[in-house]
């Protein structure tokens, strides 16, 4: 399968996901995916957009559970519409939405849906009580689902996406709900799941700041396009921004910064100045200097995905 | 249990504990892949109609979950009990194998159909389960497939271990060989209404429980349907001229309820034994069997329309 070098190559090596021009139009004339070509290699990649945005779209074409409007997409080289009995055999799908009976246990719910995948019936056990293991989840395994808190449900969600061995793994939201601590407890899950069993995985979130933690590659894609499809890197480079926070005259200081050759936008009480590289620091920090300035608070910081995406979008339609 | 962190560490002194062939080796063994067979798509429809079988009767499930199976089972089997006391008394069999016992198992059917068919789709649909069996190489026309098969299954074993247990109780007590003869010969025909019930009424179950993830509603909606279209019938044949009569709107009152239309269907293939339904039928007996196939034919295109819609969503 040869990777597609075009603007939507995110990853290097064979293509996992591919799609060309792919457009879904739902009944009602509301248009989910809108020619949308992206390739997605190896590794861990993350498909980012806000809510609405397609994901959700997307990845029930890359089960071929719905069929495009137009255009093509390929799995792990197989075609959605001809093959998607193959692509599922190969997949691990984890809904953002919750999708577990309460009055099972976590070894009987995720046995039962590993022979789903086609396990025989002692492997399938096996796998179920492994894949239990992988996800933190040993001891409370006998117990009933309907007693775990949000954090082991969404493990056990997890579990059952990995139970059937797949090649590549489709997580929707798989911190949905979650606090900080099982946030990041997740997202190393998911990290250690891309890096150390050799699975592909695709995340989908709205949550940029979370799952550039973890991804090699970034697909970002607003109303049904695709917006961006770049290295991790050079996607976060272009979204960092300095925060800049005075006690004290605030308009002197973007003025002083403008002179020097830095864009200030000022947001309430702090200017938010793009970062270039190290070089910006010693700009800010002279400037704040030669004014004497009470400098309070100078931090590296993250556009929101949807400033992002709004850059994104007018860069786009220029 | 602490949110931090995949808990690699209880791992392998469990593992340690249960594989003391495993030559003391105690290591995370990390991710294993499978290269062993797979099962196609028919073996794992198989495996889902295994499942859901073992399910309608509580296996697998809570004490809670198995006491209306039994109960049915053995409400079900009692008078074929009786029967073989009766019998070995001297005694004529008590029931026909065709119709074996019609108030008592109408009864039953509808309250077991009632409790598992909703155990059966209800549950799955109400935690939203659906995804993850549609994100496997089932198609989308396999789960309510595998579901029917299930419940069809489930209600046979409901209705023929009784008409069995009839069966030998009575020939126990035969005198010689061609008494055995002709009651096996009696037997069949019932085996086969057996096979018609269950294969129409798992049908009805399922489509009305399917309706909603709510378990008590699809309980409600599957017994009120059964009870309200029987009790519509039986008073339409009654005002009609009650089950003596030749008139004909007693012979079509039995078509708005499925046990009068199971019952007519018997008659017109020739069952002489006495149940709910106008015993002559004339000419309109294969009205019966059209009947019966409609029925069928729409509670089945329902259940598949019902599921693709799930599908997509």
């Amino acid at each position: 399968m040869p990777s597609n070098p075009g603007p939507g190559a995110a990853g290097s090596g064979a293509a996992v996901i591919e799609t060309k021009a792919l457009t879904k139009v739902y009944p009602g004339n509301v248009t989910a995916l809108d020619g949308l070509t992206v390739s997605v290699g190896p590794g861990i990649t993350g498909l980012i957009g806000a809510n609405g945005a397609g994901k959700s779209t997307l990845i029930k074409i890359l089960l071929g559970l719905i069929p495009p409007s137009q255009g093509q997409a390929t799995v792990l080289g197989h075609d959605t519409q001809t093959s998607g009995e193959t692509i599922r055999m190969l997949l691990g799908y984890m809904p953002e939405h919750d999708c577990l009976p309460p009055d099972v246990t976590a070894t009987e719910f995720v046995t039962h849906l590993g022979r789903m995948s086609g396990l025989p019936p002692t492997v399938a056990k096996e796998r179920a009580a492994e894949s239990l293991r992988h996800v933190g989840l040993h001891e409370e395994r006998y117990r009933l689902i309907g007693t775990y808190s949000t954090g082991m449900k969404q493990r056990v969600k997890l579990a059952q996406a990995l139970v059937g061995d797949p090649r590549l793994l489709l997580l929707d939201e798989p911190t949905n709900g979650l606090d900080p601590a099982g946030r990041t407890a997740m997202l190393e899950l998911i990290a250690r799941i891309g890096a150390e069993f050799g699975i592909s995985i695709m995340v989908a979130s709205h949550l940029l700041g979370e799952i550039e933690r973890i991804c090699d590659h970034l697909v970002a894609i607003d109303a049904g396009r695709l917006l961006r499809a770049d290295t991790i890197t050079s996607f976060t480079m272009a979204s960092q921004v300095l925060a800049v926070e005075v006690e004290e005259g605030l308009a002197q200081l973007q003025q002083e910064l403008a002179a020097r050759g830095l864009t200030a936008t000022a947001q309430q009480r702090v200017l938010l100045v793009p970062l270039a590289g190290d070089a910006t620091y010693d700009v800010v920090r002279d400037a704040v200097a030669d004014l004497a300035l009470p400098l309070c608070r100078l931090e590296q910081r993250r556009h929101q995905v949807e400033e992002l995406f709004r850059d994104e979008a007018e860069v786009s339609r220029a | 249990m602490p949110e931090t962190g995949p808990r690699t560490q209880a791992a392998p002194a469990a593992r340690g504990a249960q594989g003391a062939q495993a030559a003391g080796v105690i290591h995370d063994l990390g991710y294993r892949r499978y290269d062993g067979p797979r099962f196609g798509r028919a073996q794992i429809v198989r495996a889902l109609i295994w499942h859901s079988f073992r399910s309608s009767w509580g296996i697998g499930r809570g004490i809670k979950a198995k006491i209306i199976p039994i109960l049915a089972m053995v409400a079900m089997c009692l008078p074929a009990f009786v029967n073989a006391f009766a019998v070995a008394r001297g005694n004529a069999r008590l029931f026909g194998y065709d119709v074996y016992t019609p108030q008592l198992r109408v009864f039953v059917v509808i309250i077991f159909l009632a409790a598992q068919a909703p155990e059966l789709v209800s549950r799955d649909l109400r935690s939203h389960v659906l995804p993850l069996y549609f994100s496997r190489p089932l198609r989308r026309g396999d789960y309510p497939l595998a579901k029917y098969i299930a419940l069809t299954l489930a209600l046979l074993v409901l209705i023929e271990v009784p008409l069995l247990i009839l069966y030998l109780g009575t020939i126990v007590s035969a005198k010689n060989g061609h008494g055995v003869w002709l009651e096996t010969k009696a037997l069949i025909p019932g085996l086969g209404m057996g096979l018609l019930w269950a294969v129409l009424m798992a049908a009805i179950g399922l489509v009305l429980a399917s309706l909603t993830g709510r378990r008590a509603y699809a309980t409600g909606i599957v017994a009120i349907a059964n009870v309200l279209t029987f009790t519509v019938s039986l008073l339409l044949i009654g005002a009609e001229g009650g089950p003596d009569t030749t008139a004909t709107g007693a012979r079509i009152a039995g078509l708005f309820s499925p046990f009068t239309i199971l019952d007519g269907v018997r008659i017109w293939l020739g069952g002489k034994s006495q149940g709910f339904d106008p015993p002559t039928l004339g000419h309109i007996g294969p009205v019966y069997g059209v009947v019966f196939i409609i029925v069928l034919a729409a509670c089945l295109g329902g259940l598949a329309a019902r599921y693709r819609k799930v599908s997509r969503s």
